[in-house]
């Protein structure tokens, strides 16, 4: 009965915050007022003209242009109404078309009326929404113990941007310093979070660090070996800083959930194991380690690989279709994603090794059952 | 030799080395989906259209990374069903959220590097962004759906005459595992690699409100998510297969 009454109550506490989630998803259709920025809202669309275009490399594509009437929700000008000219292609790759309902970002200049522009959508309102239903579904499906997951994620994304801050304030002088004890300080704060401070949580932790570590050192002695050959910094995007760092800095970043979601695995299956077999020898118990990892390793390698390399998806087709040739496409576009797959899989696989022989080592003599 | 291919060898010798057969096959798959990825692109720039392209190679690269990465059969047949199911859902979710927030195609801030491009090349970029977050997602999909098959026909093997209810509850018990580790693998997987557009974000004192609608930012962030969401689904969903195949075997035994 007591059971019935909890679980119930759980029932009704998610349905509750499901709920209130969605209304808050709502709400970020009247938030104009928290912005800097001009907010208008399209009221009308005309379309006005189409024309079709051949570019040099006999790529075909269609030019639209349309009439956007749109209606000021904030500031000095909130009531006003705009017609704007917005010219888009058929591909939208830097433009757009805007429909009637959707918020945009104005660009009102002080002179006069001609010039006003549209300089984006407004897309609060459908980010709120994906991130509410991701949250619905883990609360629907796994209750409030998907919550601590949740918890760790925004630790760390405060983390990381205190650490960014520090990085522009030193100018990026101490980059592998700076995000070098981030990454440590990363592993130990989500593992404490996951495992709770415990001997099994120190085992994974040195897990976690030997292994990226060990992959950075064999990284850096085939980039001397190599001369970095194939390794096109300058392919790098967005960067205001010197690039190799920040790209070492990203690979080990990127690589560290992986390692721990690894090291967890095996260090979590081999403390069982020892709780079912209190007898077990250390030399079977670091097989039993490299066992478990073996079948755990290539999905995992696979899930960085298949994020590292979707993500040049776009620029890769542009290249691809503006007449460049399939090797230099790559080389400019998709060698760094390799360089910081390849990195990543050899921590994984490294990890496997440590992460066994230190609970071998490090396991209590007698774990009492629980 | 170039640095991609010393590095790619390290990581074979390694993989061999404490993997044995399985390792090599992993490091097989893993060049077989790089293959597949790329071959996406292509038929993509070739003007095949972006979401068939994706349901194809996606299918495959599913097949491989699932029946390559898991021995055993019991688990690796229901983890590619509650997969691909997963993938269609996802397919259906990511379709309209990215008609409706336009975050395709490039940004401002990719400016320097658009520099001398024809960018009106024909090809729908909202396609290629939804074949972007769907291939990203496949890997964590195809590892979560395999971790809880795995697990689940573990515990039939122990107790062939487990009830589906009982199933279903141990499923999602497996399924809390892994999530909150998952999480972090794509947090800092999706993360890690923009630390370069962080830093340009702040050191360029954007808003609070412009990063938030920001076109590569609001991108990024929906790709995590969306892996998210396709790993939460996994864990009812192979649940679900697994039992329904257990069912059937039960039956069959009869």
């Amino acid at each position: 009965m007591k059971q019935w009454i909890r679980q119930h109550w759980q029932l009704s506490l998610t349905i509750v915050v499901v709920v209130l989630g969605l209304i808050g998803v709502g709400l970020t259709r009247f938030n104009a007022g928290l912005y800097q920025q001009t907010v208008a809202q399209v009221t009308q669309v005309r379309a006005q003209s189409q024309s079709s275009t051949t570019d040099e490399f006999e790529n075909k594509d269609m030019t639209y242009t349309q009439v956007v009437t749109v209606k000021v929700l904030n500031k000095a000008h909130r009531g006003r109404i705009y017609h704007i000219k917005n010219t888009y292609t058929r591909s939208g790759a830097m433009d757009q078309s805007y429909r009637v309902g959707s918020q945009v970002f104005l660009r009102i200049p002080s002179d006069q009326d001609s010039a006003v522009t549209i300089q984006g959508l407004k897309r609060d309102t459908a980010l709120a929404f994906v991130v509410w239903l991701a949250f619905a579904l883990l609360l629907l499906i796994m209750r409030f113990s998907g919550l601590m997951a949740f918890l760790s994620v925004g630790l760390n994304a405060l983390l990381f941007y205190a650490a960014i801050q520090i990085d522009l304030m030193t100018n990026g002088g101490h980059i592998y310093l700076l995000f070098g004890v981030l990454a440590v300080v990363f592993a130990a704060l989500t593992l404490w979070l996951v495992l709770g401070f415990s001997r099994q949580m120190v085992v994974t932790f040195g897990a976690t660090v030997a292994g990226t570590g060990l992959a950075v050192i064999i990284s850096l002695i085939v980039f001397s070996v190599t001369h970095e050959r194939g390794v096109t910094y300058e392919s790098m995007q967005y960067v205001t800083q010197v690039p190799r760092p920040l790209f070492l800095v990203e690979t080990i970043l990127g690589s560290l959930g992986a390692v721990m979601d690894e090291s967890t695995d095996i260090v979590a299956s081999l403390f069982q194991l020892k709780t079912e077999r209190p007898d077990i020898e250390s030399k079977q118990v670091f097989k039993s380690g490299i066992k478990i990892g073996r079948s755990i390793m290539g999905p995992l390698i696979n899930v960085l690989f298949l994020i590292f390399m979707a993500d040049t998806f776009a620029m890769t087709l542009l290249y691809l279709r503006n007449g460049n040739n399939w090797g230099y496409t790559f080389t400019m576009n998709m060698s760094l994603g390799m360089v910081q797959s390849l990195i990543s899989g050899i921590g994984i696989v490294l990890a496997i090794p440590v992460a066994s022989w230190l609970a071998s080592r490090l396991m209590p003599r007698e774990v009492l059952p629980r | 030799m170039s640095t991609i291919t010393v590095l790619g060898l390290v990581l074979l010798g390694l993989m061999t080395l404490i993997g044995g057969k399985t390792g090599a096959t992993a490091f097989l798959s893993l060049i077989f989906n790089f293959g597949l990825l790329f071959l996406a692109v292509v038929l993509i720039s070739w003007g095949f259209p972006a979401m068939a392209v994706t349901l194809v190679i996606g299918t495959i690269i599913l097949a491989f990374t699932i029946f390559f990465g898991e021995d055993n059969e019991m688990a690796a047949r229901p983890a590619y069903i509650a997969a691909l199911i997963v993938m269609v859902v996802l397919i259906l979710v990511i379709f309209p959220v990215e008609n409706w927030i336009m975050a395709q195609g490039f940004s401002l801030e990719d400016s320097e590097d658009l520099e001398g491009m024809s960018l009106a090349i024909g090809v729908s970029f909202i396609g290629v962004a939804v074949a972007e977050a769907i291939l990203s997602t496949l890997g964590a999909i195809a590892e979560a759906a395999i971790a809880i098959a795995a697990g689940l026909s573990e515990i039939i093997e122990q107790h062939p005459l487990i009830t589906a209810k009982r199933l279903y509850i141990d499923g999602i018990s497996i399924g809390k595992q892994i999530i909150g580790t998952t999480f972090n693998t794509l947090f800092f997987g999706f993360f890690g690699g923009f630390l370069a557009l962080f830093i340009w974000f702040s050191g360029l004192h954007y808003s609070f409100g412009s990063v938030i609608n920001n076109k590569i930012f609001v991108a990024e962030v929906l790709m995590v998510l969306f892996a998210l969401i396709g790993v939460i689904l996994v864990v009812p969903v192979t649940t679900w297969v697994v039992t329904i195949e257990h069912r059937r075997q039960q039956k069959h035994n009869d």
